[in-house]
């Protein structure tokens, strides 16, 4: 079975199917999908900035980002679900766009950066915790995560151009 | 209502409005610039609004908090009403007949007024916890400017 098989009969199962006719259900998932992009993204902002060493300099760079961290879980979570009915219901579509498949090698790219810091220069924030900026490493995951995340935004909303 | 037609019409009109009519890229980019705006102006609120109910950096007074995100979030502001006000241009006279896009700017125009005149003040003077005013005001708030995002957004689905 291909991918685009695949991606025909998830769009043509009953979920996929009743979306797409529904009048309500698309506008309303896509919605939620683009103002929880202010709880996901916009609370990860803040983060990025306070590694890049742009915001809260005096707070404990842990302290910005754990007590935002839940928050930011609900974001995704949301992005996360929606994300998959919106592709559930126009897989075919979705997966023919050259900005969909960019937008998901950006998600796996994003993915791998935020593992990488917390398995990498996280691990030693008791050496950089205090610092007003953080150290190079640190100050590059916030800046990769920063320009991820807006690529993946305007895959997101360029895709839709081309549907 | 039909007193400001000929200024929609106008609009609709001008050199900026055709060039990006015109082209085929301007207003995808215009738009994706409005939604990073979006992202960083809502999510700026959002962190305050948690802020003062108590639920993120209780270490910092609530006025800390509001001036670290203060400049993000009227950059974010200033980018969202120039390309909000390009992507108007360019389509004045669907906007003009778009019932979404009136409550949209019914919001707007009370969000606005709301933060510049309470809620920046508000904010600006409250310390390690917020008095239920100040929480009332982050949830009006919040309330005023999820509702100019969401009637944003149903300008293309609902007309």
């Amino acid at each position: 079975m291909s991918i685009l098989s695949m991606c025909q009969w998830l769009q043509d199962t009953n979920i996929g199917t009743s979306i797409r006719e529904s009048i309500w259900s698309f506008p309303i998932i896509e919605t939620t999908h683009v103002l929880a992009l202010s709880i996901s993204v916009g609370l990860l902002l803040v983060s990025d900035l306070r590694l890049m060493g742009y915001i809260m300099k005096r707070r404990p760079a842990s302290e910005v980002y754990e007590q935002i961290k839940p928050w930011m879980f609900i974001g995704f979570a949301i992005m996360t679900i929606t994300g998959i009915f919106l592709f559930w219901c126009q897989a075919v579509k979705a997966y023919n766009s050259i900005f969909f498949r960019a937008k998901v090698i950006l998600l796996v790219l994003a993915a791998i950066n935020a593992l990488a810091f917390e398995r990498g220069i996280y691990r030693k924030i008791d050496k950089w915790d205090n610092a007003l900026v953080p150290p190079m490493e640190a100050r590059l995951a916030g800046w990769l995560s920063l320009i991820f995340w807006v690529a993946i935004i305007t895959c997101g909303r360029t895709m839709a151009y081309t549907f | 209502m039909s007193a400001i037609i000929p200024f929609f019409q106008w609009c609709d009109n001008t050199m900026i409005s055709q060039a990006i009519r015109n082209s085929r890229i301007a207003f995808p980019i215009i738009e994706n610039f409005h939604l990073f705006a979006l992202t960083v102006l809502l999510g700026s609120l959002v962190v305050l609004v948690l802020r003062q109910f108590g639920l993120v950096y209780k270490g910092q007074p609530i006025s800390e908090v509001a001036s670290a995100l203060r400049p993000w979030n009227r950059w974010s502001l200033a980018v969202m009403l120039t390309s909000g006000f390009l992507l108007f241009l360019s389509e004045a006279m669907k906007c003009y007949g778009n019932t979404s896009f009136r409550v949209k700017m019914f919001f707007l125009f009370f969000a606005l007024l709301f933060q510049f005149t309470f809620y920046n003040r508000i904010v600006k003077n409250e310390g390690t916890s917020a008095p239920v005013g100040g929480k009332i005001a982050a949830a009006v708030a919040l309330c005023l400017w999820f509702g100019v995002g969401l009637a944003g957004r149903a300008i293309g689905f609902l007309g």
